[in-house]
């Protein structure tokens, strides 16, 4: 029976890097889920979609900023694993938005993703919420005033 | 009166469970599931798999017919999620926009694959917006859909038109620009 066991552990390893061999990397992800409108690099048509690169990590400063990047609609529904969300994640915001990124910052990892992904925010005006977390930014976390140009004015006017 | 024959079967029987127990058989029939996951996944088996086309065996009516060569027909690789008429028949390329036509900054963005090499690359399929649509002949009008997905998820849909983004959202035609390898 132990060496059953023992087999049983061996095995293991190999059937867990097997599912990963054909896993996407997060770049990957991020372009066939959020590239698209976001843009190749995070940047898009900024009024009608907020840009990512050096803005997203700003949301970091607050614990519901942390939580709301991941709690959006699009991102918590994402077809994607929690796994795959994960990396996905880290990648906008520490590769994408890294300049702005607070010092002290940890990456997500795979349980934070998975619980917060689970109450997606569905019942709240995100625009307005969004609102409110960039004026704290801006006036108590040096954030630039780009990070307003989302929500503000028309959509589908260009930049 | 009993047969040599019965007699042989009856001593081999009797040996048989004299000699074995079935903890054993029972444990090595174990070992056998357990291990048989594992062989196919040893080093010769996984490289063989890696190189093999991501879509092997499970090809898409497009990618049996696609080619590599003509950008002005509907069955040209990088068009597997195209649907409208191409900018490459209406004085643009695969991935340009004719002279006068804007290319919208927000796209979808699908896969597909080089009937060549059998690898997956990242395709961003943006429309050219700002002038009437481009009258060009039937065959430039392509309504493939690999890894396109019904209008409920809009974000990976091709029936709309993909020019949110742009001053005007007339849609000329349609390009499918390569992004890089999907991987």
């Amino acid at each position: 029976m132990f060496r059953v066991f023992v087999l049983a552990l061996t095995g293991l390893p190999a059937l867990l890097r097997a599912e990963t061999i054909e896993a996407l990397t997060p770049r990957a992800n991020y372009l066939l889920n959020c590239g698209g409108c976001h843009g190749l690099n995070g940047v898009s048509n900024s009024r009608f979609v907020p840009n990512l690169k050096d803005q997203v990590g700003f949301f970091l400063n607050l614990p519901e900023g942390r939580s709301y990047v991941v709690r959006l609609p699009n991102v918590a529904f994402s077809m994607t694993t929690d796994e795959a969300l994960t990396g996905l994640m880290n990648y906008v915001v520490f590769t994408l938005g890294g300049a702005k990124v607070p010092k002290d910052a940890k990456p997500y990892t795979v349980r934070e993703v998975s619980e917060l992904r689970r109450i997606p925010l569905t019942e709240v005006s995100l625009v307005q919420m969004r609102q409110r977390m960039v004026r704290i930014l801006i006036d108590q976390y040096h954030a630039t005033s780009d990070l307003s140009l989302y929500g503000e004015g028309d959509y589908g006017t260009s930049q | 009166m009993t047969s040599p024959f019965d007699n042989m079967s009856e001593r081999l029987t009797r040996n048989l469970a004299r000699f074995s127990s079935r903890r054993g058989f029972l444990s090595k029939l174990g070992v056998a599931l357990l291990a048989a996951p594992v062989f196919p996944l040893l080093p010769v088996a996984r490289s063989a798999r890696a190189a093999e086309p991501k879509s092997a065996g499970l090809k898409t009516d497009f990618e049996r017919n696609s080619q590599t060569t003509d950008d002005t027909k509907c069955n040209y690789w990088k068009y597997c999620g195209s649907d409208g008429v191409l900018c490459s028949c209406c004085g643009g390329g695969h991935h340009t926009c004719p002279p006068g036509a804007e290319p919208s900054p927000i796209s979808w963005i699908g896969t597909c694959v080089n009937p060549e090499d059998g690898k997956a690359f990242v395709i961003a399929y943006r429309d050219c917006c700002g002038k009437p649509m481009c009258g060009a002949g039937k065959s430039c009008w392509c309504d493939n859909s690999d890894r396109e997905l019904p209008t409920y998820r809009s974000s990976l849909n091709n029936d709309i038109i993909w020019c949110f983004g742009n001053a005007s959202a007339t849609y000329h035609c349609s390009t499918a620009a390569l992004v890089g390898e999907a991987k």
